[in-house]
């Protein structure tokens, strides 16, 4: 049996996958000051459907996977370890200059972001390496002693080393670490051209920061929680969820703990994917999660998760970098907790500030007041306030109301006009969030499948659909724990990757195949170390590349494990102009590519079918299907409109809307204009009804 | 009001700016991503917007100030004036300062958009800032030159470069027999198309969508918005009239004094209105200082825009409260053929809007910003030479990084701000990639202890950088006011850390290097430059003492001067 469980900023979600395939969905509240206790809670749940009690329960489990924020909360309350920053004399401040860049000009408000790590504990090294890798000048060891008895009197807790172009000869980082390991034994480091070998000193300083910073913690963290559930009768394997959208062994993380990150929202495309296979559809995947206070969007094309090197922790230039490849996942201000108001232009805005968990949107009755677009789909009659997630929240639709008025009456409108105006405003932000990823890269959602997952994504996926003039929007029956479930469906993955210039006008064969050796001996030691067998073990190349002084590179995936003659050289360069145009909407086809980094993904296959996961639908709410009075766009009247069950919508086929979906965990509605009917194998497909 | 159903839908304005402001970011990004040259696709140099067909400025998402506010008004009407029978597949360049471009390094490719009745609808421009352009030097900004003849560059007053789609090879060859290192140049033109078409085939699609005349109502009721928004920031100012002075230090071709800079701000809070006055300055000089119409109306607009609330929409309906006063062959006016206004964004343009704002700031507390730091200091040097690694001709600017931001009124400076004109939007470049890119090498590149402008809230500190070539020698090019007539604060702020710009020869003797030059450095040498500070908002004494004492532990401040200057005891 395998466990996969997700802690997300409000609830812990829980799949269990038995050993006959059969699956179930289980939602505990997220315990923030100990999130174990969330993970246990969950798995005791589990362990009361099944009849067992926790002990009995957990000593059937053989693995048990975890998706994690405690990461990514220790960076943004600041309680990662005291860390010092290393580098090269005369480059004190590569953390407080980053890479320069403003989100908006003229938000005269805004303090600029503090160094991840302070200047107090940023300490130069005398040494300097060239681009070519030749050592300028040597690194003065009796410095570097003094300064790491320094960082002991200074109480530092980890350490993190990035060198300039250790890329390109990691000599002195090497000896930094021996000097470390001599004279601070104990003291977590992290060399950055072994965790990040990437080219731009910025990016690859500040991911070695928040690694180094995250060892303390994380090694704390994984320890207890592997402890604790051992303590609870589990003697299994735990795996932890990667931002590259994979999985490693608790203890693999706890050294690189960097890649737990974005831990969760990056296994959501993973069942997007799988979900997509077993629609048979080979098009365009947009993948979407509505949580309540963001909306997280990737796109899938040709069945490749996108990764990108450019992931922000809060908003960009405000927020921090990460510098390190992960899934790539946009993520905006906008989910069901978001707050409508009007500037004194008269304009409606919602978002980007939440009412969060906490006070919740008004109707949850915590004393909000602001208006969210859970409070409108309540004040539509979309959501029933006394059957919120299966009615264990009973809600205040009178609150709900006088929020909405308070906007609405200064505006001259009703409150239902009001309600709807907001519903239009959030899908626009949302909508613009998927354009981002899609139509500002040449690509037509037009003709993509619009996946949505996460609590509030019925809401409004078939608007965001329609306004989209996407095909198909698919709300699965796994989307309220979308990323619990790619945790299920996932591989144990690594990425490797080495900085070599090369040019396809002069293409240096024997050092290109040097380094494609090298990647593929790191994939299958990787691959040992986890217990991959070469059958179930996949190695797959691709070179971030671009033309003649360009700096963005762009992913190009390869065959060839080694190039042989020209043909091969030539295969690149045109599978390049191919990706450069289907970007940018041009290509140079004169041209030479370069290519920057050669990259290797590593990925076994634990031979698990996505049907099982996919296929299974929630338990049931017991309550017939009945119709409420809700309004919708196109008709100032509200519309008697019936509600359904899934199984209810099984056995009726093809529906048309106004409609709404109730489940134990999500409402879905069916607008005007759009239908529905159930795919067994997924969960409800919806026809959005086609651009507006 | 229009007939837009906006009437019965709070959401629809909003939504329609939105979208419109989608087809900016995305022209943005594909320039961003595709331009070969470092100004471009490191630095950020570009701006992307839209007008309407008479000329409005719509939206202008993401892009550089001081290359927007005003001059794709000014050329959009030239390309109507010159240009009367347009077609879908044109394009246009236009890089002249007498007819409403910023200034000849900023080439700007214009195309009209159409709608299916072959109307023309808008306008949509690429401003990229060129690592070359011909000039008889290898600079983008020649403060030296005493007129357009000596300045050099090919000048294209709004010239059509595409038909159906289809570069006009002429104008090609003419810019690849004249522009340095070509094939940098037609690769950044390439971009510079690619983005202006996907504008193109983006606005078009929404026209198309919901219809071009809802389109134009729309584009009626988002103007009326954005003046409803710009009048009721004006209306919280004070009425008040505020002048200022503000000086560019003396170089080739200036009074011996340096050019003052005079404005006169006079608020209007009644009438939601300001205007800003320029026409007592002196006239147009024999050197490349001289603004364009574009420069000295956007310099302008933008101390304003720096002084209000920062969420008001920037485009023409927000303009109709902003009256700018100008007059012909004024230095900071309109420009008179055939000065020269090779470093019109940046020079002069920077004292102007400085100017604005830090009056603005005297006229009451929480307004306005102290000044920024002046540009161009040889941090941000256009650099050229042949790469011994390669023996390829090579000609970039670098930005290796400028901190010359001001203290504002509720925060310390926006650290990486280069000047006033780019707002901190570029990027500074990786010492990594300019070594790889250059045969070059970053000695240092670090924050000047006790240089910020010391306030309430604080000015930047300087960035003190050091670089010289590897292998061959190499010319760099800078034009860095600011040595003698610092950022000045505002309310009792101080005053920033002033430019300057050394050569370390390779016998280890240093020379202190002239303000406004091209030097030749050769293998050993080294260049240290420094940039300016930004000036100080408020008394310092006021400053938050935990501020202070995070400063101190950072190691930007000394206790001398954090007792002098803030009476912060440690």
């Amino acid at each position: 049996m395998r466990l996969a469980c997700d802690t997300g900023g409000t609830f812990t979600d829980l799949i269990v996958e038995r050993d006959d395939g059969s699956v179930a969905m289980f939602k505990a509240p997220t315990t923030p000051a100990d999130p174990i206790e969330g993970v246990i809670a969950a798995i005791g749940l589990a362990a009361a459907a099944d009849g067992a009690d926790l002990a009995a329960f957990l000593r059937r489990v053989d693995t048990v996977i975890h998706g994690t924020t405690h990461a990514i909360n220790a960076i943004v309350t600041g309680r990662t370890a005291r860390t010092a920053f290393l580098t090269t004399a005369g480059h004190p401040d590569i953390l407080v200059l980053r890479e320069g860049g403003r989100a908006n000009a003229f938000d005269h408000h805004l303090a600029y972001p503090s160094p991840y790590v302070p200047r107090a504990l940023t300490f130069e090294l005398p040494e300097r390496i060239d681009h070519a890798g030749r050592i300028t000048t040597p690194l003065d060891e009796a410095r570097t002693a003094a300064i790491l008895d320094r960082l002991e009197q200074l109480e530092v807790e980890a350490i993190a080393c990035c060198l300039l172009w250790s890329i390109t000869n990691p000599a002195h980082e090497l000896r930094v670490g021996e000097l470390i390991a001599s004279r601070l034994p104990g003291v977590p480091y992290t060399l950055s051209h072994q965790l990040n070998p990437s080219l731009r000193e910025f990016r690859r300083a500040i991911s070695t920061a928040v690694d180094a910073s995250l060892k303390p913690l994380m090694t704390r963290y994984l320890g207890s929680l592997h402890e604790r559930l051992k303590t609870a009768g589990f003697s299994g394997r735990l795996l932890v969820q990667t931002s590259q959208g994979g999985m490693v062994g608790a203890d693999a993380l706890a050294r690189t703990p960097i890649h737990s990150l974005n831990s969760g929202p990056s296994l959501a495309p993973v069942a997007g994917r799988a979900i997509a296979a077993v629609l048979e559809e080979s098009g365009d995947i947009i993948v979407a999660d509505t949580g309540g206070t963001t909306y997280d969007v990737t796109l899938i094309r040709d069945g490749r998760i996108p990764m990108t090197r450019e992931t922000w922790i809060g908003r960009p230039y405000e927020g921090l970098m990460t510098g390190f490849p992960s899934v790539d996942v946009k993520s905006v201000g906008a989910g069901g907790g978001s707050i409508a108001w009007f500037d004194e232009g008269g304009l409606l805005r919602v978002g980007p500030n939440s009412a969060g968990s906490r006070p919740g949107p008004a109707c949850f009755g915590q004393g909000g007041l602001e208006p969210t677009l859970t409070d409108a789909a309540v004040v539509l009659g979309h959501v029933d306030p006394d059957h919120f997630l299966g009615g264990a929240i009973p809600l205040d639709a009178a609150a709900a109301r006088a929020a909405v008025e308070r906007i609405a009456k200064p505006a001259g409108v009703s409150i239902e006009q009001m309600a709807l105006a907001i519903r239009r405003m959030a899908t626009e932000n949302m909508v613009q969030a998927i354009q981002d990823i899609t139509v500002r890269q040449g690509i037509d959602p037009a003709a993509a499948t619009l996946i949505g997952g996460g609590g509030a994504a019925g809401l409004n996926s078939t608007l965001i659909g329609r306004r989209l003039g996407c095909r198909r929007v698919v709300v699965p029956f796994v989307g309220p724990c979308l990323s619990a479930a790619g945790a299920l469906l996932s591989d144990i993955r690594a990425y490797f990757r080495a900085t070599r210039f090369s040019e396809t006008a002069d293409f240096p064969f024997a050092v290109v195949n040097a380094v494609l050796a090298a990647l593929s001996a790191q994939c299958r030691e990787f691959a040992e170390g986890a217990g991959g067998d070469p059958g179930s073990t996949t190695i797959e190349f691709h070179a971030e590349a671009r033309y003649p002084n360009q700096v963005w590179e762009i992913d190009v995936p390869f065959q060839t494990a080694k190039f042989v003659g020209a043909a091969d050289v030539e295969a690149l360069r045109q599978a390049f102009h191919a990706a450069h145009r289907s970007l940018f909407g041009y290509d140079d086809p004169g041209s030479e590519v370069e290519i920057v980094t050669w990259c290797a993904a590593v990925s076994i296959d634990l031979g698990r079918s996505g049907r099982a996961v996919l296929g299974q639908r929630d338990v049931e709410l017991a309550r017939p299907s009945h119709h409420r009075p809700m309004w919708f766009d196109d008709d100032p009247q509200p519309v008697r409109t019936p509600v359904f069950s899934l199984s209810e919508i099984a056995a009726q086929g093809d529906l048309s809307g106004p409609l709404v979906v109730e489940t134990p965990f999500t409402t879905i509605v069916v607008d005007l204009l759009a239908s529905c009917r159930l795919d067994d194998r997924i969960g409800l497909i919806i026809s959005s009804g086609g651009a507006q | 009001m229009s007939g837009l159903a906006e009437v019965r839908d709070p959401a629809r304005l909003g939504i329609l700016a939105n979208r419109v402001d989608g087809v900016v970011r995305k022209m943005a990004n594909t320039l961003l991503r595709t331009g070969r040259s470092g100004v471009l696709n490191r630095a950020r140099d570009f701006s992307c917007c839209i007008v309407t067909a008479d000329g409005h400025l719509l939206s202008s998402a993401d892009s550089l100030p001081i290359h927007v506010l005003s001059g794709p008004d000014l050329m959009a009407e030239a390309m109507v004036r010159f240009q009367p029978d347009l077609a879908p597949g044109d394009a246009f360049l236009n890089n002249s300062a007498y007819h409403g471009c910023s200034h000849p390094a900023d080439h700007t490719l214009l195309a009209p958009v159409f709608d299916g009745m072959g109307r023309h609808r808008y306008t949509v421009l690429v401003k990229a800032h060129q690592a070359d352009i011909g000039n008889s030097t290898p600079t983008t900004y020649f403060a030296a030159a005493r007129d357009v003849y000596e300045e050099g560059a090919l000048i294209f007053p709004s010239v059509q470069v595409q038909r159906d789609y289809e570069d006009i090879a002429d104008f090609i060859r003419m810019c690849e027999a004249r522009i340095r290192v070509p094939e940098q140049w037609r690769g950044d033109y390439a971009a510079m198309v690619g983005s202006a078409r996907i504008g193109e085939r983006e606005l078009k699609a929404l026209g198309e969508e919901i219809g071009w005349d809802e389109l134009a109502a729309f584009c009626g009721s988002w103007f009326e918005y954005s003046e409803r928004r710009m009048a009721a920031a004006l209306r919280r100012l004070p009425n008040a009239v505020a002048s200022r002075v503000s000086i560019h230090d003396p170089f080739p071709g200036t009074p011996s004094d340096g050019v003052p800079v005079r404005v006169i701000v006079r608020v209007q809070p009644e009438a939601g209105s300001i205007e800003v006055d320029l026409t007592d300055n002196l006239d147009c000089l024999p050197c490349g200082l001289n603004l364009s119409e574009a420069c000295a109306r956007t310099s302008a607009m933008l101390g304003v825009f720096n002084s209000i609330d920062g969420d008001v929409p920037k485009n023409a309906g927000a303009f109709r409260r902003i009256s700018v006063r100008l007059r012909e062959n004024c230095v900071v006016g309109i420009p008179r053929h055939p000065h020269s206004c090779s470093a019109a964004t940046t020079n002069l343009a920077d004292r102007v809007a400085n100017c604005v704002q830090a009056a603005l700031a005297e006229i009451g507390d929480g307004i306005g910003m102290a000044e920024y730091g002046a540009p161009i200091p040889a941090t941000s040097p256009v650099i050229s030479g042949v790469d011994p690694r390669n023996g390829k001709a090579y000609v970039n600017q670098m930005f290796l990084g400028g901190t010359s931001a001001p203290g504002r009124p509720g925060a310390d400076a926006w650290l990486t701000g280069l000047h006033v004109g780019n707002a901190g939007l570029g990027f500074i470049d990786s010492v990594e990639l300019s070594e790889l890119y250059h045969p070059l090498h970053v000695a240092h590149r670090r924050l000047v202890r006790d240089s910020e402008g010391a306030g309430r809230f604080c000015g930047a500190p300087s960035l003190s950088v050091e670089y010289g070539p590897v292998g061959g020698w190499m010319d760099i090019a800078y034009v860095s006011d600011g040595n003698l007539n610092p950022a000045q604060g505002v309310r009792g702020g101080g005053v920033g850390g002033p430019a300057d710009q050394w050569i370390r020869h390779a016998d280890g003797t240093l020379e202190r290097l002239p303000q406004a030059a091209q030097v030749r450095v050769q293998p050993g040498e080294f260049v240290i430059a420094t940039c300016n500070g930004g000036g100080g908002y408020g008394p310092p004494r006021e400053r938050d003492r935990q501020a202070v004492r995070r400063d101190l532990e950072a190691g930007l401040l000394s206790s001398e001067r954090a007792a002098a200057v803030y009476g912060f005891e440690t």
